[in-house]
């Protein structure tokens, strides 16, 4: 007996949920004695569950309203004028050898004093979680996502690093072994959820990346070419 | 005030997942979060209360989108194309995030309306009514852009 033929349209309204009962009734029976039409309709299914899949977990990432003020966390004049100022005056405070750099967290140029709590004092304990990686490697500086990129430059070994700031943590990180290594860390100012930013936490990873830093910050053209070649 | 903003923060990751199901690559969709919020910060007086927050920023995403889908068409209409690099990070790249481009890929082959019509119903999750109210369509436009537009994600994607 042939069976009446059954159109994409009413599988995938089936698959959406958009049949009527008595429809979606006489639509199962129909897929139950027809192999062919129960294929095409496996397949209309595959296809919704892939997209749920991949696209659905975005939704449970948490995504920060744009700041109030538009300018990227650290801003390059703010840098420039740090280091026209460590220019002018002495370091106050020496360079550290390699090993004293990768653990540069909390320390400060004499201003003021910030630990993070639980980072574990050996090799490897400051590679950064995927989500943090992710962004360092794949946006760029000013835009939108639970970790927003402020500055990308190169640091005084040659390779990359990157400030940034993400729900709960606001940090330094540069390439490292092919991942990115945290350099500064500090609790995210903007975790109370006001929105707005302390001034204090500025000045303190800006006295990072001023002692991280070779040369400038790199400018649009230069962070997008540094994405396209993986941060190498 | 601070209840728009709260409410606006609430909406943002659902609208973030939506922009990826319009944008070309993940860059992009987060571009695009962006600047609906800022958009939707600016014009914050437009916004009624008591409507859905969800509904009215998605359409200013909507329009922004629509906006930039012209100025790159115009854009590569001089260019030749060419196929977009698959970037993946280094770092944690997962399986997840490499079928996500995949996907985004796909999608970014689909004509706008078929698209849109796609991202509503099956990223963002609309029922048929609603999406077509969304996008300001007959529901039986909505429904034949939505099923061209899966027969040839289907094709695409090698799902037969």
């Amino acid at each position: 007996m042939a069976e009446p033929f059954v159109s994409d349209e009413e599988l995938i309204a089936w698959i959406d949920g958009e049949l009527s009962a008595e429809a979606a009734a006489r639509l199962v029976e129909a897929i139950e004695r027809d192999p062919a039409l129960a294929a095409r309709a496996a397949a209309h299914r595959r296809l919704a569950e892939r997209m749920t899949t991949a696209f659905g977990p975005i939704a449970d990432e948490p995504v920060a309203l744009p700041r109030k003020e538009t300018a990227p966390v650290i801003s390059l004049a703010e840098v420039r004028a740090a280091r026209a100022e460590a220019a002018r005056t002495p370091r106050r405070w020496a360079v550290p050898g390699a090993i004293a750099a990768s653990l540069m967290v909390g320390v400060l140029a004499g201003q003021q004093t910030m630990m993070v709590a639980s980072v574990d004092d050996r090799s490897g304990a400051l590679t950064l979680a995927t989500p943090v990686a992710r962004a360092l490697d794949r946006q760029l500086s000013g835009e939108a996502g639970p970790i927003r990129v402020a500055l990308s430059f190169r640091g005084k070994d040659g390779g990359y690093c990157r400030s940034f700031s993400g729900q709960h943590i606001d940090g330094v990180a540069c390439r490292s072994g092919g991942g990115w290594e945290l350099r500064y860390a500090a609790p995210a100012s903007h975790a109370a959820g006001t929105g707005y930013r302390m001034a204090g936490d500025d000045v303190a990873k800006a006295a990072v990346v001023e002692q991280l830093i070779a040369g400038d910050p790199l400018d649009a053209d230069a962070e997008r070419k540094a994405r396209a070649a993986d941060w190498k | 005030m601070e209840d728009f903003e709260a409410a606006l923060e609430a909406v943002l990751p659902r609208l973030r997942r939506f922009a990826h199901g319009l944008a070309r690559n993940p860059a992009d969709a987060d571009d695009l979060t962006q600047a609906t919020a800022e958009r939707a910060l600016k014009s914050r007086e437009q916004f009624q209360p008591g409507t859905s927050m969800a509904g009215w920023a998605m359409r200013i995403m909507r329009n922004l989108w629509i906006d930039t889908a012209r100025q790159r068409q115009r854009r590569e209409g001089m260019l030749a194309p060419e196929e977009q690099g698959e970037r993946v990070g280094a770092e944690g790249a997962a399986e997840s995030s490499v079928e996500l481009h995949y996907l985004m890929r796909a999608l970014d082959r689909l004509p706008d309306d078929q698209r849109e019509a796609v991202a509503a119903v099956m990223i963002d999750g609309l029922a048929y009514r609603e999406a077509a109210e969304f996008l300001d369509i007959p529901i039986g436009t909505l429904t034949s852009r939505l099923v061209r537009g899966r027969q040839a994600l289907m094709s695409l994607l090698g799902e037969q």
